[in-house]
């Protein structure tokens, strides 16, 4: 019988027109927008063009080093001094594509260059000063290759202390993408269970429907119902979402994992799902004209706009302070905060554990006090009934 | 134009109706002391009767009066504060109500479903199967004319329509028993026709139908028995002879008497009463038939009778009689 009420549920939502029009649309618009945004995103850095005139050729060898150990792009190429025409001086104008001209000598090369690019100066110089000190080294029977590695090794190791103040953008931004979807999807699961309750009783409908089966079925198989629901539309979004992220290179670049992404959106989804959705579909029956909706949606929104808040802004500026930390172990808050948390790595397995624990003892408990309230309420028409009213009724 | 709809069977879904459990007795709904308060009001105050398989039973009363809130205690949508109903002798569970007929008084049907997947899926909330339910559905909208529509949304219907297929829905699980609620309020002519057909075959096929109503010559020309309901209680309960019976027989005597010309005489009549109805004309109310040729002795020796017919009360008159006899009373 549940099931059966479900099915009804999922399919007047899922193969309402609106719904397969913006469907559409979402997808389109994520995959259409990846694929535009491709060439921009991938359009490669040119390498620069670095002309390497007479006398300087030595130092070829130690540019190309220094540019691989800074890990940039630059090409050293080698010219005569014809090329240069007379002797180079501030009039120098430079070729189309190229950056600078290096000319000798190489222990005191001249650098031209039109823009102050620091990245060539810092090779140019660098370069110098590492043939010199090889040529030094070699004329005092020095082993070269030792005296690097000794170099290369005397780097202090670094501890940051304090707050970094350092911001992760890319966890930010994969924490987004989850707390975001999660509300879009849960406010809009709760939404669509509190009309449906309302307009079972504006239509007078539930009348027949509840000579045939009991609120509790009734409440139980519109949240099974609307949750298949739920998940098809998180799909919708999630699956383009993921195409998108994958095509554009995204984890890569910003350093995510699609992995955990979906694992913490699945857990709290469904968390979210049976805390929000199912505790206002039974405060919905309070209402009995839609018009009256506004009065128990209002609550429901601030309940999910309140956590989602504080998951961007408390959560990027003191991930793991008391308020943080307390906050997510409170039902409500917990679906966005420890997905938000997860993303910037600063909740612990153990603190996790507990807010899926808490969350597992609450849902009964809401779940309890929906399905009395629904009961007493859903068969009185007229004004809005006081929830302690319908409870004691239910 | 409409095939008979007793005729219709659906396997898995037969009706148990013409004998009980009770020892081969026949099925009946009994409403038993029926008492309910909302707050200082008291809506039902002891209300009972039977219906037994087979019998349309007029529920009919003022607005208010008790009727829609017996008829939801029927259907478990409301707790009595105190009092049973019982089918077959046993209390009402949720098996038994899901083989009731329900219309509500304030209609209910998905505003944006259309008509036959709605009738479809409540048969199937009433346990028949998909193939079941989609045979009852096409049976039933025919019957009642709606079969063309069962493509549209409920919404796009007329509201006579709507009352139709608000009738299927209660008729689509092949009920045990059928409760409605003002079924014929706000239909045209033929759609009541077809409506009393319909519920007229339903008991003859052995169902007990409760319908209320306010067209109280509708209840007089359908119902085997009728319960007048007022402030709660029930008033009145027989069938519409029964109820004649117990009220004064009536007559109706014209001709040239004088204005006034039984004054004198009223004395001598014990137990007669006698008003003017209209200009040369008067109401007669005897207790018994020989007190009454005894006015009209006494107007043919004042003037010349052309009319002593009697007059055979409607429900409307009974159903006034009863209310204003109860307001005086209280």
């Amino acid at each position: 019988m549940m099931w059966l009420i479900a099915q009804r549920e999922f399919r007047t939502r899922t193969f309402a027109k609106a719904n397969l029009i913006v469907s559409a649309i979402t997808i389109v618009l994520v995959i259409g927008g990846a694929l535009i945004a491709k060439p921009f995103l991938s359009e490669e850095e040119d390498a620069k063009l670095v002309e390497v005139g007479p006398g300087a050729e030595t130092l070829i060898p130690y540019l190309e080093a220094e540019a691989q150990a800074r890990n940039a792009l630059v090409v050293f190429e080698p010219v005569n001094a014809t090329d240069l025409g007379e002797t180079p001086d501030e009039d120098l104008e430079l070729p189309d594509g190229t950056t600078a001209i290096l000319v000798g000598p190489a222990a005191q090369p001249v650098l031209y260059l039109e823009d102050a690019d620091e990245e060539v100066m810092s090779i140019a110089s660098d370069a110098s000063r590492d043939m010199v000190l090889d040529r030094a080294l070699t004329d005092l029977g020095g082993d070269t290759a030792e005296v690097s590695e000794a170099i290369a090794q005397a780097v202090p190791s670094i501890t940051i202390v304090g707050d970094s103040g350092e911001f992760d953008s890319g966890q930010f931004f994969a924490g987004m993408v989850v707390i975001l979807l999660l509300f879009f999807v849960l406010i809009q699961s709760a939404s669509v269970i509190m009309m449906g309750v309302v307009e079972e009783k504006s239509s007078r409908v539930v009348e027949i429907l509840l000579a045939t089966v009991k609120p509790a079925t009734l409440l139980g198989g519109k949240v099974l119902g609307v949750g298949l629901y739920s998940l098809v539309q998180a799909a919708t979004m999630l699956i383009p979402l993921l195409f998108a992220g994958w095509y554009l290179d995204l984890f890569t670049t910003l350093d995510m994992e699609a992995g955990p992404l979906v694992a913490n959106f699945v857990i709290w989804f469904l968390l979210g799902f049976a805390i929000y959705t199912v505790f206002f579909g039974g405060i919905a029956a309070l209402v009995s004209r839609q018009e009256d909706i506004g009065a128990v949606t209002t609550p429901m929104m601030f309940l999910m706009m309140v956590p989602l808040y504080l998951s961007i802004y408390l959560v990027p500026n003191n991930p793991d302070g008391v308020a943080t930390t307390v906050l997510t172990q409170v039902p409500f808050f917990a679906p966005f905060l420890v997905p938000m948390r997860a993303a910037f790595g600063t909740i612990s397995t153990g603190e996790t554990v507990l807010a899926i624990g808490i969350c597992l003892v609450t849902i009964p408990i809401l779940t309890w006090i929906a399905g009395k309230v629904y009961a007493g309420a859903v068969l009185n028409t007229g004004g809005r009934m006081k929830f302690r009213e319908a409870f004691a009724r239910g | 134009m409409m095939a008979h709809p007793a005729g219709r069977r659906y396997s898995g879904c037969a009706r148990s109706v013409e004998t009980g459990r009770n020892g081969g007795a026949v099925s009946a709904l009994e409403i038993d002391s029926l008492t309910k308060s909302y707050g200082e009001v008291r809506a039902l105050d002891g209300v009972s009767f039977t219906v037994p398989a087979g019998e349309i039973f007029g529920f009919v009363g003022s607005n208010g009066a008790g009727k829609t809130t017996t008829m939801r205690i029927i259907l478990g949508v409301l707790n009595a504060d105190a009092g049973a109903v019982r089918w077959n002798g046993d209390s009402i569970d949720l098996k038994v109500r899901r083989r009731i007929g329900y219309m509500p008084e304030e209609r209910g049907l998905y505003p944006r479903m259309k008509v036959g997947e709605q009738l479809t899926y409540l048969a199937r909330l009433h346990g028949l199967s998909a193939t079941e339910a989609h045979r009852a559905t096409e049976h039933w909208t025919e019957v009642l004319g709606v079969d063309h529509r069962r493509g549209d949304e409920v919404e796009k219907l007329s509201l006579g329509n709507q009352q139709r297929v608000q009738l299927a829905s209660a008729l689509v699980h092949e009920p045990d028993i059928l409760v409605l609620d003002e079924p014929f309020s706000g239909l045209d002519p033929v759609a009541v026709r077809v409506m009393s057909e319909v519920l007229r075959g339903q008991a003859d096929a052995g169902v007990p139908v409760i319908f209320s109503s306010h067209q109280l010559e509708l209840v007089e020309r359908m119902c085997d028995r009728v319960g007048i309901v007022k402030d709660g209680r029930l008033v009145a309960l027989g069938s519409i002879d029964e109820l004649r019976a117990t009220e004064q027989r009536q007559w109706r005597l014209s001709g040239t008497m004088p204005a006034g010309w039984a004054d004198g005489r009223i004395a001598q009549w014990p137990g007669v009463t006698v008003e003017p109805d209209g200009p040369g004309a008067w109401l007669v109310k005897a207790e018994r038939d020989d007190a009454a040729q005894a006015v009209v002795a006494s107007a043919l020796s004042v003037g010349v009778v052309s009319e002593f017919t009697p007059v055979r009360p409607s429900l409307t008159d009974l159903f006034e009689g009863v209310v204003n006899e109860q307001e005086v009373a209280a």
